[in-house]
């Protein structure tokens, strides 16, 4: 009996588990209020729909790449949310399922859904739109200007950079920011043959006008995203071009509004900004796809959209909730909705990516570096055609096999011949124990360092297509780098260039920390120096400070028009120094900032090394007659020696490898021209276009250098130690 | 002239007071040996020579000339250190021609300074060899020789043979007696080995808490201390110091009694001071005491007794059967009477003196 009622029991729970799907699974990258309302909004389509639904939240840096792992393995999301620039990445990785008849055009926005179109169909569903609109101090612009000739009569009134005072303030350096400018004069990204186009007279003239903005003293120098932000919110700039995250940065005194951007008065047409789709992606791998679309069509109407836009201040992109009161009386989102209704879908065409990099040189130099507009456009031509080098072709791989198993027999041959005689167990008869201590450390080396080490020297024969493919090119990417195939060896982007750079840097670095350590180590010896100790620990600091907190603490320092270097230099009567528009002063700049870093490390070891030599060979060296120089150079210099040379050796393989300082201090400014080998690496594989083989053939060229000097100086510090 | 004066050397270190009012003089040529307890002041004083101190008070001369303020290097002086200071770096060769390269001989003068003085200390075949490479002797050899080729004016050595072993310390003691005959340089020399003071010195200087206690010839120190310490710090094992009292004639205190042929005036308490090598283990004497302790040297020794009067060190020749627990007698042999004031701060009678040579009054 009771046995009985167990078993009913049980199998009814077994069928109830059956019955009850799994939760369908919504991975996105939002925070704070946004992922307030996404979580209301999924809540609502729980109660409505009796589909439970679980959220995960993932860092944006890192959700692009997640999803690519995970979802072809199954284990991915059933919907994500993601900006529709990456849609042909997404397609052509296989990870998204078409948006079902669900879709309505008609409940979107115009330009909404061409932005989800590829090869014939839609591939998800709009959320919501993120454009470039003009912030304006309402208190200082009475009304927001219609064209550009009435916005540059404002600017005129409104800038007196001699006061720190501008009308305008935006990312100029960055193409995002540029585009408008573009489509305002009639420009177009890419040629009839879909290859991006950096000249013309419509790139000419856009360029031009933002010279003249610049020129006339509008704009402030350098603007980052924090400068912009800081300087509207200090009331030293009268009108911001930015996106809807510019919101939640001001200051809640500001008195502040929002318009589309103006027309351009010579060609009637609006700057049209980029317009950024948020969409709902259902996965190609969805198990249940029939609710996946569901929830993803939620989320782009109705309810789910009023809500993301009432709670989470998001510009939907339907249409009904634009209808409904709350949304209409919300300035902010109805004055996005109508800057978005010019904007200009972005391409998710791959050609858009090559032309980033192109254009921040092309707009640095036209700001920074005095290039005119049609110069600057050549440059970035240029610059583009360097980077984007056709892909070489493929190599066979059978010689290459063949290859590397006659090597792997040879070296098997001999390890088999010079074995010894004697049996292993004989020889070590504590293998085991021996390695069972060894063995913590060896699974470290193995998956830190050889593992990685030999990915990397096999990828470097590799091209990788952005589309996700890899395809055997054999040593194409080293004969492509040695022969600076595409550019002159003078030029920043050839290897050549970059290791003398490198090299350089290396050696300044060296030498200025050694000096300057060992001058401070010197100082801080005499024990009668008062306040020994306090000297000592503010000495050691900048070292006990993240590098990178160092790194952008001087990059503020060295700031053309805010800096406290350029504030210090017309102090004392001299002309301001734009330092990352020359190499020279660029390089400066970063030499200063890590010799800042890396000064306390060599007073250190040379505090160490000067307290071991005894003080009675000074004491003899003096009754020998010599001076304090004749000390130093003939007993405190040899006698530091064997204890800086592993340091130096150390100290200039870690400058060589420095890459923190060059990517945030300089960050390669001008032109590429300060980057060093590492962070040149770190561009080919991260910033043009996923060129990963030919970024691992760098790795392993740089790992080639490395090895012949710390060759060279081991034989170096042998003689040493002999 | 290569004479060295201290006038009214005082020194301190922070709020330790070193050197409290020296005066000096070292005459040219001779060997003058320092020597007292440890931070007595004898190496603060050496160093002051040198230049590697200058006197918070006081003066320095060197051959008439005041150098109070002339740094090392230009006082034409050469020192070896205690811990020998080679510099580690350089060869033996190096490190002898430092001094001379640095002074701007020409390299053939060099060349045979460092040459002779290698064969001198037999340094020879080690002039390629860098200190470490060197044993104890050897680098102590590599110090003399670098002051030797120096060919200063003063030589000043800082305990130069307390890191060697005994048979190496009596070798080079050798050495140094040998290599001062030949230069008859002036040399200052600080230690705190009474024996290496003995047999160097041309004179002695004892100091002691910073003071100079008395200067002299070893054998007028050894045979006239003037006060209790010197006679202690001189001679080994030391000199005995019983209480006694004064009555006309006669020196006598617990269990003695000895006869002074000397009138010392009024003074009723002395020490008196007795040799242990004038004192013989004998069938009769003035003392008498139970060997509590024995040290034979071979044949003859000495004895450790403790007697009426206090703890006693006698010489015993060969042929007397001396064992721990006898009682035996000993007894003072004539003319060999040390007399010192109670407090032991001066002498009043050494052997020979025919009349006190201080009044002590009663």
């Amino acid at each position: 009996m009771n046995a009985a009622r167990t078993g009913a029991l049980a199998l009814l729970l077994v069928a109830g588990a059956a019955a009850a799907a799994p939760p369908l699974r919504l991975w996105h990258a939002y925070r704070g209020a946004e992922e307030a309302a996404l979580e209301q909004a999924v809540k609502r389509f729980t109660e409505e729909s009796g589909t439970q639904v679980e959220l995960l939240a993932l860092p944006y840096d890192a959700f692009a790449s997640k999803l690519a792992s995970a979802i072809p393995h199954g284990v991915g999301p059933d919907v994500f949310l993601y900006a529709h620039e990456k849609l042909r990445s997404f397609r052509e990785k296989g990870l998204l399922a078409r948006a079902d008849s669900r879709l309505v055009a008609a409940d979107y926005l115009p330009n909404a859904l061409p932005a989800l179109q590829l090869d014939g169909a839609t591939w998800g569903y709009p959320l919501s739109l993120k454009c470039l609109a003009l912030y304006y101090d309402r208190d200082r612009v009475p009304s927001p200007p219609a064209t550009t000739d009435e916005w540059l009569l404002q600017l005129e009134q409104l800038s007196r950079p001699e006061d720190g005072q501008f009308g305008l303030a935006y990312e100029a350096g960055d193409f995002y920011f540029h585009a408008p400018f573009l489509f305002g004069f009639g420009g177009t990204l890419f040629d009839g043959a879909g290859h991006a186009r950096f000249t013309g007279k419509p790139m000419e003239d856009s360029l031009a006008f933002v010279l003249g903005l610049h020129r006339r003293g509008y704009l402030p120098e350098e603007a980052s995203g924090a400068l912009v932000k800081s300087l509207f919110n200090a009331q030293r700039v009268a009108m911001v071009i930015s996106g809807p995250w510019f919101a939640g940065e001001i200051s809640p005194e500001m008195n502040w509004g929002i318009a589309p951007l103006p027309s351009v008065s010579s060609t009637g047409l609006p700057l049209a900004p980029f317009l950024g789709v948020e969409a709902a992606f259902v996965s190609s791998r969805t198990q249940q796809a029939e609710g996946a679309q569901s929830l993803a069509h939620f989320l782009s109407v109705g309810d789910g959209a009023y809500l993301r836009a009432t709670a989470g201040k998001q510009v939907p992109a339907d249409t009904a909730s634009h209808r409904t009161d709350a949304v209409k009386r919300d300035v902010f989102i109805s004055r996005f909705k109508d800057a978005a209704l010019h904007a200009v879908p972005m391409p998710h065409d791959l050609e858009l990516q090559k032309m980033w990099e192109p254009m921040k040189l092309a707009l640095r130099g036209l700001l920074q570096g005095g290039t005119t507009p049609e110069a600057a456009g050549a440059l970035a031509d240029r610059r583009y055609r360097a980077l984007h080098r056709p892909a070489p072709p493929d190599a066979p791989v059978m010689p290459w096999l063949w290859g590397a198993a006659v090597l792997g027999l040879a070296a098997a041959g001999w390890a088999f011949s010079t074995r010894s005689r004697e049996p292993f167990r004989k020889r070590y008869p504590e293998a085991w124990r021996g390695l069972a201590y060894v063995a913590p450390a060896a699974v470290g080396v193995v998956v830190l360092i050889l593992v990685p080490f030999s990915v990397g020297i096999g990828l470097s024969l590799f091209h990788h297509e952005p589309s996700g493919a890899y395809r055997f090119v054999g040593l194409s990417n080293f004969t492509d780098i040695l022969q600076s195939r595409g550019y002159a060896i003078t030029e920043p982007l050839s290897f050549y260039f970059t290791l003398f750079v490198t090299v350089a840097w290396a050696a300044i670095n060296v030498v200025l920390h050694v000096g300057i350590g060992l001058l401070l180590a010197l100082v801080l010896k005499d024990p009668l120096l008062r306040l020994r100790g306090l000297y000592r620990v503010l000495l050691i600091l900048p070292w006990a400070i993240p590098n990178y907190i160092t790194a952008l603490m001087w990059k503020g320092l060295f700031h053309r028009q805010f800096g406290a270097i350029n504030a210090l230099l017309v102090a004392v009567g001299v002309e301001p120094v734009s330092w990352f528009t020359r190499f020279s002063t660029a390089f400066a700049a970063n030499v200063v900032t890590n010799t800042w870093l890396g000064f306390p490390f060599m007073m250190v070891v040379s505090l160490g090394a000067l307290q071991s030599i005894p003080q009675d060979l000074y004491e003899a060296a003096e009754v020998d007659g010599a001076s304090k120089w004749v000390q130093f150079r003939r007993i405190t210099l040899p006698l530091l020696r064997p204890a800086l040379l592993p340091s130096v050796i150390l100290g200039s393989v870690w400058t060589f490898n420095m890459f923190n300082i060059i990517y945030l201090v300089s960050g390669g400014e001008p032109g590429g021209a300060t980057d060093i080998l590492v962070s040149e690496a770190y561009r080919w594989a991260f910033q043009r276009n996923e060129q990963y083989g030919f970024a691992a053939a760098y790795s392993v060229l740089i790992f080639a250098v490395l090895w012949l000097y710390t060759t060279a100086t081991k034989r170096l510090t042998a003689t040493e130690a002999a | 002239m290569s004479d060295v004066q201290l006038t009214n050397i005082h020194k301190s270190f922070g709020i330790t007071r070193i050197v409290k009012g020296v005066d000096l003089h070292v005459r040219s040529g001779e060997f003058l040996v320092m020597v007292g307890p440890s931070g007595c002041g004898k190496t603060t004083l050496l160093r002051l020579i040198s230049g590697l101190e200058s006197p918070d008070i006081g003066d320095v001369h060197m051959g008439g000339v005041r150098v109070t303020d002339t740094p090392p290097r230009d006082r034409d002086v050469a020192m070896v250190f205690q811990s020998y200071a080679l510099y580690p770096h350089m060869t033996v060769r190096e490190n002898l021609a430092f001094g001379l390269e640095l002074r701007k001989l020409p390299r053939k003068e060099i060349q045979t300074r460092v040459e002779e003085a290698a064969g001198q200390l037999e340094l020879a075949h080690l002039l390629d060899r860098k200190p470490k490479q060197l044993s104890g002797g050897q680098r102590q050899r590599v110090a003399m020789g670098r002051a030797l080729v120096r060919r200063p004016r003063v030589f000043l050595f800082d305990e130069p043979l307390s890191n060697l072993d005994t048979a190496l310390r009596v070798q080079m003691r050798g050495e140094l007696a040998r290599l001062h005959r030949k230069l008859g340089a002036t040399m200052v020399y600080v230690t705190h080995d009474q024996v290496e003071a003995m047999t160097l010195a041309t004179r002695v200087a004892v100091f002691n808490g910073g003071k100079l206690q008395q200067v002299g010839s070893p054998l007028e120190l050894y045979n006239a201390p003037t006060n209790q310490f010197v006679a202690t710090f001189l001679g080994s094992p030391s000199m005995n110091f019983l209480a006694a009292r004064r009555e006309s004639g006669t020196l006598s205190g617990p269990g003695f009694s000895l006869p002074c042929g000397v009138d010392l005036g009024e003074v009723k308490d002395v020490k008196v001071g007795l040799r242990p090598q004038d004192l013989r283990v004998q069938g009769d004497g003035e003392f008498s005491g139970t060997v509590e302790a024995v040290e034979r040297l071979g044949s003859d020794g000495y004895a450790f007794l403790q007697t009426a009067a206090g703890p006693l060190v006698s010489r015993f020749d060969r042929g007397t059967n001396v064992q721990v627990g006898d009682n035996v007698k000993v007894c003072l042999l004539s003319n060999a009477l040390h007399v010192f004031s109670a407090d032991g701060e001066a002498a009043i009678l050494h052997p020979g003196d025919e009349r006190p040579r201080v009044e002590v009054p009663a």
